[in-house]
């Protein structure tokens, strides 16, 4: 946690002699935790007003709400609605009417069903709106963008997965938002080239375009690069440009630093090469899935002398490419290598050696490295903060305690899928600003190694144990007690674990996510102690864990109402456990697959009382079981349906998984 | 020839001081016309419509109930005495034209057509002049149509009553009637080849049309001397018929010469010589080659020779095209829109290739074919954006209200079957039945005054009579139609 939290004196006189201003500032420290907030809130009128007025963001859980809510805050400038899947117009207008002027950023990224007069009103009143992100907003037409262009002060604007809008839409945003400086059109298929070439002309200012997926061709292009402030440009998978175009590059585009051409499968290095050569300001290169990496390629990076970062995941590399980029560049920070053909020691050690300040390193599924090269890393790089090695397989126990003898400052490290013992956990403990450690599958670690982790790395946010079958309670239980700021746990199919851990893991009152499929020990009464210990947990996935029943559910539905998210299938949780879920007013996506003591009108009067879900996965049976008219009405609520038709499958011993999963993998 | 040269020399100086009271009266129209905004294309064909009505009743000799009846302002009885006694003179010199041709048709049996056709020709101008100042005649009569107008009904009423009663002729329509009218007129022609002595006052009413029309576009005339060319008219047969090229031998027909002679190989080995399958040449003329130039065989329209302001046309192709175009029935409908319809296929395609893509639309009005056209116009234009079109609909709303109107009229129609059977009820429904088929025809507009006359107009109130526009023909518009469905509807009550 960056910033202390401060207690509130429970005497309320200090604060009548202290200035609005400065509560604010004491409120201001109070957001790590919403529940501080709402406590404080709750003390008396005087606190209770001023913390209305000090609130500047508002993520309401029911579009219901709205109007109370917002009279109840008069200062509100960012508004969430992400949790609300369906916003109606009245909704909207009181939004406008409500917040007319310090309304400054909205966000309808989940929201679905908007109405194009709603969005209007709301551009029309809301004068000093500068942020509105629609991102999947797929039914928007143009009219809808057409409302839009009625903000005329706004600066960004996502529009990603809006499909159903054309180049006739964004011609209105460009007409009417000439103050945008971020735009994202990722997958807007309807838009082409006339589109965007009319934003470049008619926005001037923008810094950052995502233009990814999108239908356009070269011709779009040189109107683009005019624009005098783009820093950030996004062409992923935008397979209509091709070597061609590229040329234009030549004349310009001096502010970019950011670009990324992933998945333009018809660019080879000629057009890479020009496109480099004329941008000298570039910072970010991402060319992943594309092109094969060979010399001639790398060569073309010789001008870039400002390039920090380069990702070519999932490209083929050859050695030589490999050495030409270490040469040429001179001070990178950050390489991603993930899934890269052709990466061996001599390449790898190659850049390095040339490379010393690298800070981020993914040489993920890079399967021919060897002890060789990681020697070399925590030799030179000793400021890496990121490392990732998931699936490296030649690489020897040893190397790991080289890892953490060197690399002090390691912030993530994943080490998925590869030979690490408990003495290179012990190494590694000594990594103290590590937040993220990934041990999935990794067979030979113990209790003992995690005993060193929890009391090594106290600023752990983030542990993956999955099918790390070695691990019981105990080393649950140091890591617990250690990293008190756990947010993230996964300790799927760990045999091992029983309700101990859940009981130790409940004082870490950071949890969010939280994943313990297939662990056959944990009951109700282990989830009970999550229940009540964590109040943050979002996410809880108990999967396969057959003794959890209803009494658990009940507890959870008192205790965790923050749950948004769960999945249940193969426990014995019955309708009771189901319904009583439903008081969990945040609950937005649920998954029961083989639910045994499920019955249609249990889970029919379930799904009628969670008026917030948003995503339901079920078995496929309960389609024709559940009424019809019931299911509509669930969908036109917001609630997709995502029926599965999945077997019982009988669970595999943990190494004879990795045995079945390598051999999917060759 | 000679003689008959002279005579008709003679003839169109004498029409001279006519036409020139013609003008006069028109250019008093506009005058009179209070509203510049009339003064269109359909106001400036009103005049002779409504004049001739009013020279029909005056000619029948009830012009004087006329006068009676309502108070006339702004005539002059003298001036329209003269012009009558005029045209009665220039009748009589008709006549006797006529009768010398009848002569001399005996006497000359065996001179070439083109004798006959000229002299044809010449009545034919003097037909016209007569029925242009006839028209003109009446149209000093227009000014006080239209202040009576006010309380027109009664008076369109009558004048459907006087129709009726002059010309009960049963089994005829509208547009026969009218054509006897003019039969009736100039009884001294009944030998006059049929075309032109029916059809004189719907071509009078195209020679104005057509005026009107192609005054606006007449520049691509290449102006050449009368004379220096020949003129060719093929027959209106020759014009639609689907094939011209015959084969000899079978009668089979094709569209084109060399295909003809393709299909010529297959009746036997003289075909196939290289001499018989090469492109026949024009055999070299004796005399030097006049410039054929050709004439449409529509008497009364500005491509026939027979026209004062004669315009050739320059290919046998201009004339099909033209002929097409100009009178005939627009047969193909495009499909796309369903409202465009034309008479020349090529028309239609050319119109298919680009119906339905102006829907590129800007803020500002414009309408663009492309999307990038209209981009390019936004960018270049500060303020113009893309106009989100709401309603594609819209062009859907007018194909539907014909269709409403057409209805209207079918229902007027069968409904009329209710009417105890006589002659004048036949001829009703007929008229009727003109309306629904071909709505754009001329004749049309005289039908519902046919039927107001059969169907006891005076007992039904008739909508008020917007005088200038739903009068006439082609402004018949679907709530026209609709009235007349509900008088039927009330009618057939009523006998029922």
């Amino acid at each position: 946690m960056k910033r202390q939290k401060r207690e509130c004196p429970e005497s309320s006189n200090p604060f009548d002699v202290l200035s609005e201003e400065i509560i604010f500032m004491v409120l201001d420290l109070l957001e790590q935790n919403p529940l501080d907030k709402k406590a404080f809130s709750l003390v008396c009128k005087s606190f209770y007003a001023t913390e209305s007025k000090h609130r500047k963001t508002l993520k309401p859980l029911r579009q219901q709400h709205l109007p109370a809510v917002l009279s109840r805050y008069p200062n509100i400038t960012h508004l969430d609605l992400t949790m609300c899947s369906r916003v109606s117009d009245a909704s909207l207008s009181s939004i406008s009417n409500a917040c007319r002027f310090n309304l400054r950023s909205i966000d309808f990224s989940q929201s679905r069903l908007l109405s194009c007069s709603g969005l209007l009103g709301l551009a029309q009143n809301c004068k000093n709106l500068v942020e509105i992100d629609l991102s999947n907003g797929t039914e928007l037409k143009d009219s809808a963008m057409a409302a839009i262009a009625e903000a005329r002060n706004l600066e960004k604007l996502w529009l990603a997965r809006c499909k159903s809008i054309t180049d006739m839409g964004i011609g209105c945003v460009a007409v009417g938002c000439r103050k945008l400086k971020l735009l994202s059109l990722k997958w807007c298929l309807g838009v082409g080239d006339l589109g965007v070439g009319l934003v470049a002309v008619k926005c001037k200012e923008i810094r950052s375009l995502d233009l990814s997926y999108l239908p356009i061709t070269n011709k779009c292009l040189p109107s683009i690069l005019k624009l005098q402030y783009l820093e950030d440009l996004v062409l992923e998978g935008c397979f209509g440009i091709d070597d061609d175009s590229l040329g234009v590059f030549k004349h310009g585009c001096k502010s970019l630093k950011s670009l990324d051409m992933s998945s333009c499968q018809n660019i080879s290095q000629s057009g890479l090469s020009s496109l480099i050569s004329g941008t000298e300001g570039l910072q970010q290169l991402t060319l992943a899935y594309g092109s094969p990496v060979t010399t001639s390629l790398a060569n073309g990076l010789k001008k870039l002398s400002m390039l920090q970062s380069i990702k070519l995941d999932g490209c083929m590399i050859t050695c030589d490419g490999l050495k030409t980029i270490a040469d040429w560049c001179i001070s990178l920070r950050e390489l991603s290598l993930s899934k890269c053909s052709g990466v061996t020691d001599e390449g790898l050690s190659s850049v390095v050696m040339k490379q010393r300040g690298l800070t981020k390193l993914d040489i993920t599924c890079c399967r021919k490295i060897t002890d060789a090269s990681i020697a070399c890393i925590a030799n030179l790089c000793n400021s890496l903060t990121s490392f990732r090695m998931e699936s490296c397989t030649l690489i020897s126990r040893e190397a790991f305690v080289l890892i953490g003898q060197r690399c002090h400052l390691l912030e993530e490290l994943d080490l998925t899928d590869n030979e690490i013992d408990d003495e290179g956990l012990k190494s590694i403990s000594r990594c103290s600003k590590l937040a993220t450690l990934k041990l999935g599958i990794c067979l030979n670690i113990t209790d003992e190694g995690l005993m060193h982790i929890g009391k090594g790395c106290p600023k752990l946010k983030e542990l993956d144990l999955y099918r790390s079958s070695g691990i019981t309670d105990l080393g649950i239980l140091e890591i617990a007690r250690g990293c008190s700021d756990l947010e993230m746990i996964n300790i799927a199919y760990c045999k091992e674990i029983t309700d101990a851990s859940f009981l130790s893991l409940s004082k870490c009152s950071q949890l969010r996510t939280f994943e313990s499929r297939g662990c056959p020990l944990i009951t109700s009464f282990g989830l009970t102690a999550i229940a009540v210990g964590c109040k943050q947990l979002t996410k809880l996935d108990i999967k396969k864990c057959h003794n959890i029943d209803d009494a658990g559910m009940l507890q959870l539905a008192h205790f965790s109402q923050n749950l948004r998210q769960i999945n249940l299938s193969y426990t014995s949780v019955t309708d009771v456990g189901l319904l009583s879920l439903a008081s969990i007013s945040c609950i937005q996506n649920i998954t029961i697959l083989h639910l045994k003591g499920l019955t249609p009108s249990g889970l029919a009067a379930a799904l009628l009382s969670c008026g917030g879900l948003t995503k339901m996965k079920l078995q496929s049976t309960f389609k024709w079981l559940l009424p019809q008219p019931l299911l509509e009405h669930l969908e036109a609520r917001g609630c997709a349906f995502q029926w599965r038709d999945k077997v019982l499958q009988a669970e595999l011993d943990p190494k004879c998984w990795k045995l079945q999963l390598e051999d999917t993998v060759e | 020839m000679d003689p008959n040269n002279r005579l008709s020399g003679n003839e169109l100086r004498n029409s001279i001081p006519n036409q020139t009271a013609f003008s006069h009266f028109n250019t008093q129209h506009p005058q009179k016309w209070e509203d510049p905004s009339l003064i269109d294309y359909s106001t400036r064909i009103e005049p002779p419509f409504q004049g001739f009505n009013q020279v029909k009743i005056s000619q029948d000799g009830l012009g004087n109930e006329m006068r009676s009846t309502y108070k006339i302002q702004d005539w002059d009885p003298s001036a329209m005495l003269n012009n009558l006694s005029f045209l009665e003179q220039k009748i009589h010199q008709l006549q006797e034209l006529v009768h010398l041709i009848v002569g001399r048709r005996m006497q000359v049996l065996g001179r070439p057509d083109e004798f006959v056709t000229q002299q044809q020709q010449l009545l034919n101008a003097d037909l016209t002049s007569i029925i242009v100042q006839l028209i003109s005649t009446a149209g000093s009569l227009l000014p006080s149509v239209k202040s009576t107008l006010p309380a027109a009904p009664p008076s369109v009423g009558q004048f459907g009553q006087l129709g009726g009663a002059v010309f009960p002729l049963p089994g005829l329509n509208g547009g026969v009637q009218l054509q006897n009218t003019n039969g009736s007129k100039v009884p001294d022609q009944p030998n006059q080849s049929d075309i032109s002595a029916n059809c004189v006052t719907e071509q009078n009413l195209n020679i104005e049309e057509h005026d009107l029309k192609e005054e606006e576009d007449a520049d691509e005339g290449e102006n050449l001397p009368p004379g220096t060319y020949e003129i060719l008219q093929p027959e209106k047969e020759e014009i639609l018929a689907p094939h011209t090229h015959f084969c000899t031998i079978c009668g089979k027909g094709f569209k084109r010469d060399a295909n003809l002679r393709m299909h010529m190989r297959g009746h036997g080995d003289e075909y196939k010589t290289p001499a018989a399958l090469a492109k026949p040449h024009k055999e070299p003329s004796s005399e030097p080659t006049l410039i054929k130039r050709y004439s449409c065989p529509y008497s009364g329209c500005k491509r026939n020779k027979d026209h004062k302001k004669f315009q050739p046309l320059k290919t046998i192709l201009c004339v099909k095209n033209h002929y097409k175009r100009t009178h005939c029935d627009k047969s193909y409908t495009c499909s796309r829109c369903n409202t465009k319809r034309f008479s020349v296929i090529a028309d239609l395609k050319t119109h298919e290739k680009h119906c339905g893509k102006d829907k590129w639309l800007c803020s500002c009005g414009t309408t663009f074919s492309r999307k990038d056209k209209l981009f390019g116009h936004i960018t270049l234009f500060q303020g113009h954006t893309p106009a989100i079109s709401v309603e594609e609909s819209k062009a859907l709303v007018g194909p539907s209200d014909q269709k409403e109107g057409n209805q209207g009229t079918n229902k007027a129609g069968s409904m009329n079957f209710n009417f105890p059977p006589n002659a004048t009820s036949d001829s009703g429904i007929q008229s009727i039945m003109d309306v629904k088929g071909n709505t754009d025809d001329p004749a049309g507009i005289f039908s519902p005054l046919n039927f107001d006359n059969f169907g006891g107009f005076g007992e039904f109130p008739r909508p008020p009579f917007d005088d200038s526009e739903s009068s006439f023909a082609f402004l018949l518009s679907g709530s026209y139609n609709y009235s007349q469905k509900n008088e039927a509807d009330d009618n057939s009550n009523n006998l029922a």
